[in-house]
């Protein structure tokens, strides 16, 4: 008997994982997102591979007898006020704004995953509690919080940026985590692990995690895409990071004085962000119309 | 004392803001005659201003503006660094300690009462006093008598007056000053506006003199000052000196200066000022309707003496001839500043042009050589400046240049607001080479050496260097009254100073504006802002 519920249970478990990768890999959409992705990380991980590709390698070997130049030859797409390379600080600006993106994403994710679920499988005094927790943190403005945090804290690493802006990301996904767990928490399958009298890490683990987590994960992409604008933003605002770091956002505020002068400055910083965050908006979304079983 | 340098500072800080925030939005309120068809319609000149709080000259620290257009000076100087005497018939001494104004005859205050020698003494003592303090007391700090007005540790003062300050008769007064100073008749110039006089009875309600000032100058105020509102003078018919141009000015105020610049494109505002990062912009949309005034300002690279690695002249000289000034002006500045080949503005009277010769030049390989011999610098050099001010692109080039011609790892690095940078400076915390500038109010190499080169003259530790061969050397430069002598000496000082190079001169600054094509020629003077005066209007306007 037991034997019988535990095929049935890991066969209800995992077939929604199996259906999805199949209902994915049929979709172009994502292949285009997973592609443009693929690409820009490959250019965070390993810039210098990127940079030299039109013979201006070193972002920072910069002429300031020729700057604020249009697209040429030598400069691909032109160089900047200081007589930077603008391509080579492009690429060398991915890995900022992915590293912040995903590093926050990641942190608010696993806060979510551990308080989303506590709060959902538990319920009760926990289900309470983070609720209040996340009516605080969702009570503050997402920006003007972030504003106020990092000017009290002045040192501004990518890594201080990505835990900030993850300390006002996660309650959303907490609750939706929440939401995600409550509605598996009662599934027969989940029913009959208990009724056999399995542990509840093991039952949260095996069981109600890999099932809830679907939702979550799709949204947590998109919110990626969300973390670099807002990255951007507070650069952009003087509040995020500082040269002599690289980023999108501080090619973006630089280039906002000679917009009308020398726009290339600011249209290839723009548009590679534009792209990396619609792969990841897009990609998101993909995965939630996949996992949302109505819209199957 | 404290308290006089803390003032001094804020004053001498505000005139650079101000000069270069005269802007103004457009719109509200100005009631301009665009046109001008007819011969009735009087002619505004609409002016950016930042809304002033006070306008009383002992206090103001935004309205320079205003305040040297209702008042007249005692004495003045011009865009060539010449001095001439305006409310003044004549300003001498035989020791430089006891100075001796004697007044123009027949010159009143715009309610018709006569400027007498007892309303300065009055005025002066009125700002003096430590109880008002009043904003620019500290121009007045060398008058024997001023400690006395302003106790040690905030005491209320004994006495009203200065001691040193004495009525001869109507048209004439006696200064008398705490060591000789043959710089003083500049100090009375139209920027030290703590020496404009108030006409009788102002000191008694100054709350009531703030809201509608009586000056002794071309222009007239129309109504009251109401706070945030557009400030009108008119043209006073009775002033003995030069007349001012244009019939009305309205001072119009705006909190963002960038309303204001595209106020004046639009045609809605006639002068606006132009931050330094927007030069480059302002040159493309203005041409030659963009003005940069040659100011008495000037911007060095102050260096960490406290640092061992700055320890050796040579690292300091090489760090000086690896920046490449005149490309930074270009590229940076439009071209609109001028590199500094002295410690002092060459707009300063006396001022030793070319004294740092090839030292303030660009020479890669020999700064690179000399670097090499003084045994290279280890570890990273951190340009440090204050954030928000918009310098980021000036500060960044200087990094960049470092970087590539001294090969050695240099990075630019903003605090994150000027009180912070302020406080690390002052704290001697800089972590590399730091922003240092000043702007002088009264155009002297006095002012400038003082504020840089001596301990609590200004700007603390902005050149962390107090040499006391230096000051000295500036003591007997200040009890000079004959101007080519004050020069020689001055200059003995900077060679002094030049032996050491405790700092690197970087760049004489401009102030800059925009005006309408309603304005021909907007006039300047030595002190940088314009004279708005002597503003010429084009025909028809």
């Amino acid at each position: 008997m037991s034997e019988v519920a535990a095929q049935v249970t890991s066969v209800d478990a995992e077939a929604p994982v199996r259906g999805v990768w199949r209902s994915l890999r049929r979709r172009p959409l994502f292949w285009a997102c997973v592609a443009a992705l693929g690409l820009l990380m490959a250019i965070a991980v390993a810039p210098q591979l990127f940079a030299g590709l039109f013979g201006q390698p070193d972002p920072r070997l910069c002429d300031l007898a020729s700057g604020s130049q249009p697209p040429s030859a030598a400069h691909v797409f032109g160089t900047d006020r200081q007589g930077c390379d603008v391509y080579a600080n492009v690429v060398y600006g991915t890995r900022a704004s992915l590293s912040v993106g995903l590093l926050a994403t990641a942190v608010a994710l696993v806060i979510a995953m551990v308080l989303g679920t506590l709060a959902g499988y538990r319920g009760g005094w926990a289900d309470a509690l983070v609720a209040r927790l996340t009516d605080v943190f969702l009570g503050f403005p997402f920006l003007l919080g972030a504003v106020v945090v990092l000017t009290a804290i002045g040192s501004r690493t990518p890594v201080v940026i990505a835990l900030v802006l993850a300390v006002f990301i996660w309650p959303t996904l907490a609750r939706l985590m929440r939401a995600s767990v409550r509605a598996v928490r009662d599934a027969p399958y989940v029913e009959a692990a208990r009724a056999m009298g399995l542990g509840t890490g093991r039952i949260v683990g095996r069981y109600v995690l890999p099932n809830a987590i679907g939702p979550v994960l799709a949204v947590a992409t998109t919110t990626v895409g969300g973390v670099i604008v807002a990255e951007s933003t507070l650069t952009f605002l003087g509040l995020g990071l500082r040269a002599p770091a690289i980023s999108w956002g501080l090619q973006l505020a630089n280039a906002q004085a000679t917009f009308q002068t020398s726009p290339h400055m600011l249209v290839f910083p723009g548009l590679f962000l534009v792209v990396t965050v619609l792969a990841t908006i897009t990609l998101g979304d993909v995965l939630r119309d996949t996992l949302d079983p109505k819209a199957r | 004392m404290s308290r006089t340098r803390a003032r001094t500072k804020v004053a001498a800080a505000a005139l650079g803001l101000t000069f270069m925030l005269t802007a103004c939005s457009g719109g509200s309120g100005s009631t301009s005659s665009t046109g001008g068809a007819t011969n009735a319609a009087p002619v505004t000149l609409r002016v950016q201003s930042t809304d002033p709080g006070y306008l009383i000259p002992g206090r103001n620290t935004v309205a320079y503006d205003f305040d040297m257009a209702v008042w007249a000076p005692l004495t003045w100087i011009d865009d060539s660094g010449k001095l001439t005497y305006v409310a003044a018939d004549s300003v001498t001494s035989d020791d430089a300690t006891t100075w001796t104004i004697t007044l123009k005859k027949g010159w009143t205050f715009q309610d018709g009462s006569p400027v007498t020698a007892q309303d300065y003494v009055d005025s002066w003592n009125t700002v003096a006093y430590g109880p008002n303090a009043f904003e620019n007391s500290g121009q007045l700090a060398h008058v024997v008598g001023y400690t006395d007005l302003n106790p040690a540790g905030g005491a209320t003062p004994t006495v009203k007056e200065m001691s040193g300050l004495k009525v001869v008769d109507d048209q004439t007064f006696t200064v008398t000053l705490d060591g000789p100073d043959g710089q003083f008749p500049l100090q009375l110039s139209q920027g030290q506006t703590a020496m404009y006089p108030m006409p009788k009875g102002a000191s008694a309600d100054l709350a009531a003199y703030n809201k509608h000032p009586i000056g002794n100058g071309q222009y007239e105020i129309v109504g009251d000052y109401a706070e945030g509102e557009t400030i009108t003078v008119k043209k006073y018919a009775d002033y003995k000196g030069t007349p001012g141009t244009v019939d009305e000015i309205a001072f119009v105020p705006y909190t963002d200066t960038a309303t204001a610049y595209t106020d004046v494109q639009a045609g809605n505002l006639d002068v606006a000022g132009v931050g330094a990062d927007k030069l480059i912009q302002a040159k493309t949309d203005f041409g030659d309707r963009l003005y940069a005034f040659k100011a008495a300002g000037i911007a060095y690279l102050g260096l960490p003496l406290y640092d061992p690695r700055y320890q050796d002249i040579k690292v300091r000289q090489a760090i000086s001839m690896a920046i490449d000034r005149k490309t930074i002006n270009e590229q940076i500045y439009g071209g609109l500043y001028s590199p500094a080949t002295a410690f002092t503005p060459a707009i300063e009277l006396g001022t030793p042009v070319g004294l740092c010769g090839e030292l303030c030049e660009f020479h890669p390989d020999k700064a690179k050589a000399l670097l090499a011999q003084a045994g290279g610098f280890s570890g990273t050099m951190t340009v440090y400046y204050p954030g928000g001010i918009g310098a980021d692109a000036f500060y960044t080039a200087i990094a960049n240049q470092l970087r590539q011609n001294l090969g050695i790892d240099a990075v630019a690095q903003a605090s994150t607001d000027w009180a912070e940078f302020y406080q690390t400076r002052l704290n001697q915390k800089a972590p590399g080479p730091f922003f240092s500038r000043w702007g002088a109010l009264y155009p002297s190499q006095q002012n400038h050496l003082r504020a840089f080169f001596v301990k609590g003259g200004g700007c603390d530790n902005c050149v962390p260097w107090y040499d006391d061969q230096v000051a000295s050397l500036l003591k007997t430069a200040d009890a000079q009254v004959d101007a080519d002598k004050a020069a020689a000496a001055y200059k003995a000082a900077q060679e002094r100073i030049l032996a050491e190079f405790p700092a690197v001169p970087l760049f004489d600054e401009a102030y800059s504006y925009v005006v309408s094509d309603r304005v021909k020629n907007l006039p300047t003077s030595a002190v940088g802002n314009p004279t708005l005066t002597q503003v010429v209007m084009a025909d028809g306007s």
